[in-house]
């Protein structure tokens, strides 16, 4: 069993090139406060993951892992790597470092995930975007091609269920909604309405397809930290600190898929299959079976990745919440508000807390383990126990999931 | 019991504070009516509303309406009355004596006044009114700048207060620093004590010069002066103004308006708003410079002169995160460069942390104003990233009084900082 000790969020709203600073300010700032809020020195770090999309475009910087060493003298010398699966890069390494603790290598990992993206213009860093899919294929020569492929998954559910833009308004609402309550949420101070996500204006224009601005998540500058245990460090860990190891988070269970790059393979793909990513639907089931749940009801929470409002619609019927095709009913029964029978991100998710690509899996994982563990402030989810996370990279390409829990 | 506000009536909501602060109770759903002279004015405040929050779906909640057809309809109506008309004792108290006679008996009166007395502006009011009256200071842009003041009066009935506190941080998603009805409350008192004394050192040293030595690596966004210019030299005067006629502390002589910015305001030089302040671009937008002495501008690039190597490494640490080692640098630089930087800092942090007990209650009232209403490096920051017995040292050194929550947190050996929720590093710019 792997053991999560907690971590740290940089603030989502910050802009580190107006503040002038390199990205290994980003990952210096993140590894500080995870240690500083879990109380783990340095010297007890075995090994480091970082999840990270595209520095070497965004930030001309490679070769990530190796800022781990230069944030602490203790550091000297440790293992570290850089993983990347485009929006899906920090779950990636997070199930990089599990899995080392699971063969019995490793008793301690930090796993960092890490995107600077505001060093360019919406134009090219929408064009760097694209390289999350078949750029030659689906983005070269595009302008904002993910808006359009997501638009495209939207498209495909009205086509074989039908689908309302005003359910996505929702989804929208209630993700700028609940960002209000987190103080790390790059939107926390935006103004947003379901009016005014239902509406098309000079304010709220069409970016793609059927997505207007409202259904889009951000382009975010932010990194995140969290400690990674075996049940070994975990238990000498709580007793250290007077708690039971039982009262740590844990990851009860993954999945872990990999669907063709191109959207319309995929389409094409699951074309007889009720599911419309058959492939993110395994991931879901995989991890429900490892953790040993039988359905979405054994959650009290899900952070999911809602790139667009298109996304968020597909994982409420993915994770089970309704029949396939049928999200919509979670939505207008508000089963996925803060406040519903099964809320979807608390946190904000993507839209309303932002989106630095590869730092998002890490921050779910974050965000869950706040949540079972008491510790989510404000966007606390009354008595939650378990919460599963839902990370997508590109046009529903990779697919991971994990469930976390005391 | 103070009953929930339901709707509100903004005086003033033409202009930039008004149409701002419309925006924030309209974004919260409140139904908000915008008053001012003519109509076309409070409808060109709400589109400047809907600007401000990108949303025409604000307007739902506004109303527009004037002074002569709506004000005592509007205000008898109002749960809230918010002022933001002219910053003017007189004006104000013109219309405070409209909305006394129009008010219910219960409705709240608040001023964005940015540092007028708040108990002369309601006295000659009957007691109602002066129960309900507080003042309710914004930053601009509010729709952005999240920091806000309250500040009661003796006469203020503490119910209003917290109700009003509530509903700032709550619905309206405000940081709320309460204090006391002294000149230009916290925020200003502090900030405009450096703006200014950085404008008094300009004579001197020159404009560009002290712009980029107490630049972002200092602990800021914006560089001082770039600041004045975007506040405006006639509001920058009417601040420091009050401050030198009505405050007699250690900064007594900071506050003093410097002549050549007298002669500026005379000459209609009012910063950005006329297109000329300490900077302006000339038609091929090359940036000019005011030189003080002659009431002219030079290029900019005639008067840069190379900043001294410290600047660089402070530069250089913060690019990377290295917070610490910034603030030593800045500690430990030699030159009379660096002891004018320190002068301006660490009377910053003298200056912020001394008004503990006197204008706020806290050392975190003074950090969170500092921090979230004119985006500078809280004091409490900086004393952590030096070290407070290091900091003492230079205060003493400098000859600069040494705050009594400085002193505590030496000896406790603690940090003065105490957020977990606000990460310290976006307050260190490199840029």
């Amino acid at each position: 069993m792997v053991y999560i000790l907690g971590g740290f969020q940089t603030d989502f709203a910050r802009n580190w090139t107006k503040e002038g600073k390199h990205i290994s300010a980003m990952i210096r700032e993140a590894v500080a406060g995870c240690l500083a809020a879990t109380g783990v020195a340095p010297q007890q770090i075995d090994v480091g993951h970082v999840g990270n999309f595209a520095a070497e475009l965004y930030a001309m910087q490679g070769h990530l892992g190796a800022f781990l060493v230069d944030v602490d003298p203790a550091f000297s010398g440790l293992p570290t790597g850089r993983h990347e699966a485009a929006c899906a890069s920090g779950s990636i390494a997070l199930l990089a470092a599990s899995a080392e603790i699971e063969a019995g290598r490793y008793d301690c990992a930090l796993v960092v995930g890490v995107e600077q993206m505001k060093t360019v213009s919406p134009a090219v860093g929408g064009d760097y975007l694209g390289t999350a899919a078949w750029y030659e294929l689906e983005a070269k020569g595009v302008e904002f091609p993910f808006p359009k492929l997501f638009g495209k998954l939207g498209d495909e559910y009205d086509r074989r269920y039908g689908l309302k833009d005003e359910h996505l308004a929702h989804i929208a609402a209630v993700n700028y909604g609940n960002a209000k309550k987190n103080p790390k949420a790059q939107t926390r101070t935006w103004y947003m309405s379901e009016a005014h996500a239902c509406e098309t204006s000079k304010y709220n224009a069409v970016i793609g397809g059927r997505l207007k601005i409202s259904d889009c998540s951000q382009v975010t500058d932010g990194a995140v930290a969290v400690i990674l245990a075996s049940e070994k460090f975990a238990t000498a860990y709580a007793k250290q600190r007077g708690t039971k190891v039982e009262d740590l988070a844990k990851i009860q269970g993954w999945g872990h898929r990999t669907a063709p790059l191109r959207f319309d393979d995929k389409v094409a793909e699951s074309a007889k299959d009720p599911y419309i990513l058959p492939h993110t639907r395994r991931a879901v089931l995989d991890a429900y079976k490892r953790a040993g749940i039988a359905d979405c009801w054994a959650l009290d929470g899900i952070e999911t990745h809602d790139c667009f409002t298109t996304s968020e619609y597909m994982a409420i019927d993915h994770f089970g919440l309704t029949a396939p095709g049928q999200s919509w009913k979670a939505i207008e029964e508000k089963v996925i508000d803060f406040d519903g029978k099964l809320p979807i991100n608390p946190s904000g998710g993507l839209i309303g807390a932002g989106h630095p690509v590869g730092a998002t899996g890490v921050r779910q994982l974050l965000d869950a383990t706040l949540q079972v563990t008491g510790k989510a402030g404000n966007y606390q989810v009354p008595n939650a126990r378990r919460f599963a996370t839902l990370n997508i990279g590109g046009s529903g390409t990779t697919s991971c999931v994990f469930i976390v829990g005391r | 019991m103070v009953k929930p506000i339901r709707n509100v009536v903004v005086l003033g909501a033409n202009g930039a504070m008004g149409s701002g602060s419309g925006a924030v109770f309209a974004a919260a759903g409140i139904p908000t009516v915008f008053l001012a002279r003519t109509r076309e004015k409070a409808e060109a405040g709400r589109a400047r509303a809907e600007s401000m929050v990108k949303s025409t779906a604000i307007s739902r909640f506004i109303t527009t309406g004037t002074y002569e057809d709506d004000l005592e309809r509007a205000v008898a109506a109002a749960d809230l009355v918010f002022e933001a008309v002219a910053e003017d004792l007189e004006t104000k108290k013109t219309f405070f004596s409209r909305v006394d006679r129009a008010r219910k008996p219960d409705a709240i009166v608040a001023t964005v006044s940015s540092g007028l007395s708040i108990a002369a502006m309601c006295a000659g009011q009957s007691e109602s009114f002066r129960r309900h009256f507080l003042g309710i200071h914004f930053f601009n842009p509010p729709t952005v700048i999240v920091g806000c003041e309250l500040i009661p009066h003796a006469g203020t009935d503490p119910a209003v207060t917290a109700y009003v506190r509530e509903l700032l941080a709550g619905p309206l998603g405000r940081e709320v620093v309460e204090t006391s009805d002294t000149p230009a409350f916290a925020g200003n008192r502090v900030g405009f004590k450096v703006l200014n004394e950085v404008a008094q050192l300009a004579e001197e040293h020159g404009v560009a010069f002290m712009d980029q030595l107490v630049g972002p690596h200092s602990g800021r966004a914006m560089p001082p002066l770039v600041t004045v210019d975007f506040v405006g030299w006639d509001v920058h005067k009417a601040i420091v103004d009050n401050l030198y006629a009505h405050t007699k502390d250690e900064a007594h002589a900071a506050f003093q308006l410097p002549a050549y910015m007298q002669r500026g305001i005379d000459a209609g030089r009012l910063g950005n708003k006329t297109k000329g302040g300490f900077f302006k671009k000339d038609a091929a937008k090359n940036v000019l410079v005011l030189d003080p002495a002659r009431d002219d501008y030079r290029p900019l690039a005639e008067v840069t002169t190379a900043l001294p190597a410290f600047v660089d490494q402070m530069k250089a640490a913060i690019h990377v995160g290295r917070y610490e080692r910034a603030m030593d640098a800045f500690c430990t630089a030699q030159g009379k460069e660096a002891d004018l930087l320190r002068r301006v800092v660490l009377g910053y942090i003298s200056y912020g942390l001394g008004r503990v007990g006197e204008v706020v209650k806290h050392a975190r009232d003074v950090d969170r104003i500092m921090g979230f209403g004119f985006n500078w490096a809280p004091p409490s920051v900086l004393v952590d990233a030096i070290g407070a017995r290091r900091t003492i040292g230079l205060l003493e050194q400098a000859k600069l009084a040494v705050p009594r929550v400085l002193v505590e947190a030496a000896e406790k050996n603690t940090n003065l900082f105490h957020e977990p929720e606000v990460d310290r590093g976006r307050f260190f710019f490199a840029a």
